[in-house]
């Protein structure tokens, strides 16, 4: 196992992401993964305080047109993220807190489509209030696993095995 | 031996000492638990900024037309709230290693966006541009003006985060990372 870690951070773009001495390379790769993460968790946490009763005459319809931005944000960190993970497998691969993290970033995903399909295919309960049960719970759960993730994401860097790379 | 746009020996190098005595250095540097809660604190925050007003400058910029001006307002304390969250979070990392961020230029970069966004505000909220755009109607498009302040907020916010990823990568050479 440790073998296939150490070839995935000896392969070319793996050591360019770690080793080139330019900023294009892993800070360029670092600031990509949290513009991502700003648009990702940030337009969905607007959504979940809107939900949960925040400029509660906002309508949330419109909102429907910010989830390709959300994604664009999801594939920007995913693409940032393998590049990372590539760059520096033996230490990230064996940290039990990236699992945590990839199990947050999953159920996020999760609850995003739940959002997309069940809420906004129903305008009339997306924009009831008081907010139905559902709406509640999936506002909550999203809350909760954004922050999840993003803990994890930030505390990887200080539990488990370390490597020098920030 | 790089010291960014700040020369050694200056104000700012006694500012930077004053800190170094300060309880709040303490605080940051004592317990191994500050920094990477201040830390997780601080992006949590990030995302709440871009989500809030993030979200105001992209419909200023014509995305999602539908959403009426007047109360997407009601973002807009919530994304002072996440500044004000990142504004203490940085204050604890800056009194945690003063030097490792004075002498910086990323960090000198970070502070001039900074005022470059509250810039932007001021001739938003002050030049009159705040009140025609919060008038504009679900499916309007935004005065030239508003539109010009939302692609500014939108570029700076960003080279916020440019540069605060660009911290650990500019940090002088003699500085001892504090965690």
């Amino acid at each position: 196992m440790m073998d296939f870690l150490v070839r995935l951070e000896q392969t070319g773009f793996g050591t360019w992401v770690r080793e080139a001495p330019t900023l294009w390379a892993y800070p360029t790769v670092l600031f990509l993964h949290t513009v991502g993460l700003g648009f990702l968790v940030g337009i969905n946490v607007a959504i979940d305080l809107r939900l949960l009763g925040v400029a509660r005459k906002l309508p949330l319809a419109p909102f429907e047109r910010l989830f390709p931005i959300m994604w664009a944000g999801f594939w920007i960190n995913a693409l940032s993220g393998a590049a990372l993970i590539l760059a520096d497998a033996t230490t990230k691969l064996t940290n039990p807190v990236f699992y945590v993290k990839m199990l947050f970033v999953m159920l996020g995903v999760v609850n995003m489509g739940w959002l997309k399909r069940r809420l906004f295919r129903d305008p009339a309960s997306l924009e009831s209030w008081p907010a139905t049960p559902q709406a509640r719970f999936v506002a909550v759960t999203s809350l909760v696993i954004w922050i999840g993730a993003t803990t994890a994401g930030r505390l990887m860097g200080y539990l488990g095995p370390k490597s020098g790379l920030d | 031996m790089g010291t960014g746009l700040v020369p050694l020996g200056g104000p700012m190098q006694a500012f930077g000492a004053w800190l170094n005595g300060t309880w709040l250095h303490d605080f940051a540097t004592h317990y191994p638990w500050v920094w990477p809660t201040m830390e997780t604190i601080h992006f949590l925050a990030l995302g709440l900024l871009v989500g809030t007003i993030g979200v105001l400058d992209l419909r200023l910029l014509g995305a999602a037309k539908r959403l009426p001006l007047a109360p997407l307002q009601q973002l807009v304390p919530w994304g002072v709230a996440a500044f004000v969250v990142n504004l203490v979070t940085g204050v604890v990392f800056l009194a945690g290693a003063p030097y490792q961020y004075i002498y910086n230029f990323a960090f000198q970069m970070k502070v001039l966006f900074m005022l470059a966004a509250g810039v932007n505000i001021l001739v938003f909220y002050g030049g009159g541009v705040a009140r025609r755009t919060f008038a504009v109607a679900a499916g309007d498009a935004v005065p030239m003006a508003g539109r010009i302040a939302g692609a500014v907020s939108l570029f700076v916010w960003i080279g916020v985060m440019y540069w605060g990823r660009m911290l650990t990568f500019f940090r002088p050479p003699w500085v001892v990372p504090p965690h």
